[in-house]
């Protein structure tokens, strides 16, 4: 590509990629990231599971991104009452129970634009993937994504440290355990 | 594929000619080149090797020599064999191969023509290649292939080349539009400067709004702000090919008296490249873009629409409504959100084509999720194991970079006694804890492991101790006899 279009002179986009690419990029996003997901590990009673760790830590991940984003706030929304509430539109109905796949008819007209039937497939696959995003425009299924892409990014960064730091603290146990048990 | 090899070609003898410095622009051409099929080249390449001139010693120009061999050789398979590739628009230039390959020959015995062999490959070979969409986006990123081409191909096949080029997806003509309209200012210097006249006049008529964004844009950013009002405006009036009078009226400041819409264009565009070559050869995104921005900053909402809409050209018997302009806008979109992701996502700057991107995008999403799910799986088994308070230690670790704090020990040791008193029986569970409790009390005499600092911590780990002996219930005369034994022991 000539020219990236990170560097584009343009305010308007620079601001867009801006706010996506570098928001979640900084230290001091993932500092609260991680001091949300510690909260998090700490109110979820350890015997829960691993199901309920990845959901603490995916809700410390939509709370660290303000819900400005849509699948941030599908995220918390889907916790808070689950599936009570779809409000990702306005008029949204009330659905409960088992998620039945809504008909695709706003999303092949959105994303018909870049033609190809593949494009559309893979559109709507990533919008399954994307919490919250099913019923998305192309466009704006493609800066949830970029947004989301970064988010996973710096939570994948940040609960690799905590479970090698906790792993390391762990062996230090071990350690000491076997240190005591051995010197007497 | 053999496009990619003339592209290279293509690049590659006017460098040559021109000096071995400009080896290196073609050169991403030459890898990607040769990602097809290498093994037919070696068969032509000694054949054809004495027919080459290498005018360079450079190790790069010797890859020329040896691409233009594999081109040569190309075309000899294609002479030989017949073979047609991907577009049936090959078959034109095929009717007469051997005209082909021997003025090509001839060319290279010379020496290497510079712009003429590039024109009799060019013309043979950009029918097929400018509709192989990731080719096109090569071509977009190299400005020179695309100022070669075009000076070579402005000429010869004119409506045949226009009529493929719709074939291949705009937002790969944005780019390699984009490219050719930056490629063609760059050497504007020559005739060339005639031919980007009628290339772009074809480019436009045929492919709509691929180039015209960011030529239109380019011009504008160059015209100033006031020609560019005018000439948004004149565009407008413009589509369709209407009012090419009014157009070129307003637009007579700055570019020539000529009135036909399009030539109008291609005259400023000349003059632009003229003037400014480095400036619209910069970024042709960054000329949309910051058209746009002037657009939204000089100008209310309303017109705003508009100002994009001016970008896009309508297309040749087409429908020049909203629909198709704002269509063309939203795919401007997209399309830059896939440039976005691109970036975004390692690895995904060889891969071409939207279908593909996004899968990558959707291995690479997966395989994030996947990688969340494991490390809170692994969170969950660590998690029983060590306290809470823990936690908080190890948080500030991370945020203030220190190393393990001395007072970790003291949950740690609190947890071994869990331990052993939990796996061993009942019948020493006592003794066990007692034991531990020594060989925590010993262990601050033994500087082996910095574990425990003060005899603070020491007289902690005690009345831990002790209060878990209690809690056992084994009598407080028990456990006191025990003790006080223990203490004997020690």
């Amino acid at each position: 590509m000539i020219s990236p279009s990170s560097s584009s002179a343009s305010s308007s986009r620079k601001k867009k990629m801006k706010r996506a690419e570098t928001k979640w990029r900084t230290a001091a996003q993932e500092r609260i990231y991680r001091r949300r997901l510690l909260e998090a590990l700490r109110a979820t009673a350890s015997r829960a599971g691993p199901r309920a760790v990845k959901e603490a830590a995916d809700s410390a991940l939509a709370l660290t991104a303000r819900g400005q984003s849509q699948w941030s706030r599908a995220i918390l929304l889907g916790r808070c009452r689950p599936r009570r509430k779809l409000l990702l539109k306005a008029g949204g109905k009330v659905r409960r129970g088992r998620r039945r796949p809504r008909p695709a008819a706003p999303v092949p007209v959105a994303a018909a634009a870049p033609a190809g039937k593949k494009v559309r497939d893979r559109l709507r696959v990533l919008g399954r993937l994307v919490p919250g995003c099913r019923q998305l425009s192309a466009p704006s299924l493609l800066e949830e994504a970029a947004d989301y892409v970064a988010a996973l990014e710096m939570q994948v960064k940040a609960m690799r440290a905590l479970a090698d730091a906790l792993s390391a603290a762990s062996l230090n146990a071990a350690a000491a355990g076997e240190a005591e048990s051995r010197v007497v | 594929m053999e496009k990619e090899r003339f592209l290279s070609v293509d690049c590659k003898s006017p460098d040559m000619n021109s000096g071995a410095v400009a080896d290196q622009v073609p050169r991403p051409f030459l890898d990607l080149g040769w990602e097809q099929p290498v093994h037919h080249d070696a068969q032509f390449e000694s054949a054809i090797s004495s027919l080459v001139s290498s005018p360079s010693s450079n190790p790069s120009a010797g890859n020329g020599s040896v691409v233009v061999r594999a081109l040569i050789g190309r075309f000899g398979s294609i002479c030989d064999s017949g073979e047609i590739s991907q577009t049936s628009c090959y078959s034109t230039p095929l009717d007469s191969p051997p005209k082909l390959t021997l003025p090509v020959l001839g060319h290279q015995q010379q020496g290497g023509g510079g712009l003429p062999m590039p024109g009799t490959m060019a013309d043979g070979q950009f029918t097929p290649f400018a509709a192989n969409p990731g080719f096109t986006e090569r071509a977009a990123r190299s400005s020179c292939f695309g100022a070669w081409s075009y000076g070579g191909l402005g000429d010869q096949s004119g409506l045949p080349v226009a009529r493929n080029l719709s074939r291949v997806p705009s937002s790969h003509l944005l780019k390699s539009a984009g490219a050719l309209q930056m490629g063609v200012p760059d050497n504007g210097k020559d005739a060339s400067k005639s031919n980007p006249e009628r290339m772009e006049m074809e480019m436009r008529s045929k492919l709509g709004g691929g180039m015209p964004p960011s030529s239109t844009s380019g011009r504008t950013m160059v015209g100033g702000s006031a020609n560019n009002v005018s000439k948004r405006k004149a565009a407008s009036k413009g589509r369709g090919k209407e009012s090419p009078l009014s157009s070129s009226n307003l637009y007579s400041p700055t570019a020539a008296e000529d009135e036909h819409p399009d030539a109008k264009i291609c005259k400023s565009a000349k003059t632009n490249g003229a003037d400014k070559d480095s400036v619209v050869k910069q970024e042709t995104e960054q000329n949309i873009g910051a058209s746009q921005k002037k657009g939204k900053e000089n100008n209310a909402k309303p017109p705003e629409p508009p100002k994009d809409y001016i970008h896009v050209r309508a297309r040749r018997g087409q429908a020049t409504d909203s629909h198709s302009l704002a269509e063309r806008v939203r795919r401007e979109k997209i399309s830059k959100r896939m440039k976005f992701l691109q970036d975004l996502v390692p690895g995904c700057n060889k891969i071409t084509g939207k279908a593909m991107m996004l899968d990558e995008i959707i291995n690479y999403v997966q395989s994030l999720q996947r990688q969340v799910e494991f490390l809170s799986m692994k969170l969950a088994t660590i998690n029983p194991q060590v306290d809470f308070d823990l936690e908080t230690l190890l948080q500030e670790n991370m945020h203030q970079e220190h190393e393990p704090l001395p007072q970790q020990v003291y949950p740690l040791e609190g947890t071994s006694t869990a331990f052993s008193y939990a796996q061993q029986p009942q019948g020493s569970p006592l003794q066990s804890a007692i034991t531990n409790g020594l060989g925590v009390s010993q262990q601050p005499l033994c500087p082996t492991d910095g574990l425990a600092d003060a005899t603070s911590q020491l007289g902690n780990f005690w009345e831990s101790d002790l209060r878990y002996v209690v809690q056992l219930g084994f009598g407080q005369s028990q456990g006191a006899e025990f003790f006080s034994q223990s203490l004997h022991a020690d």
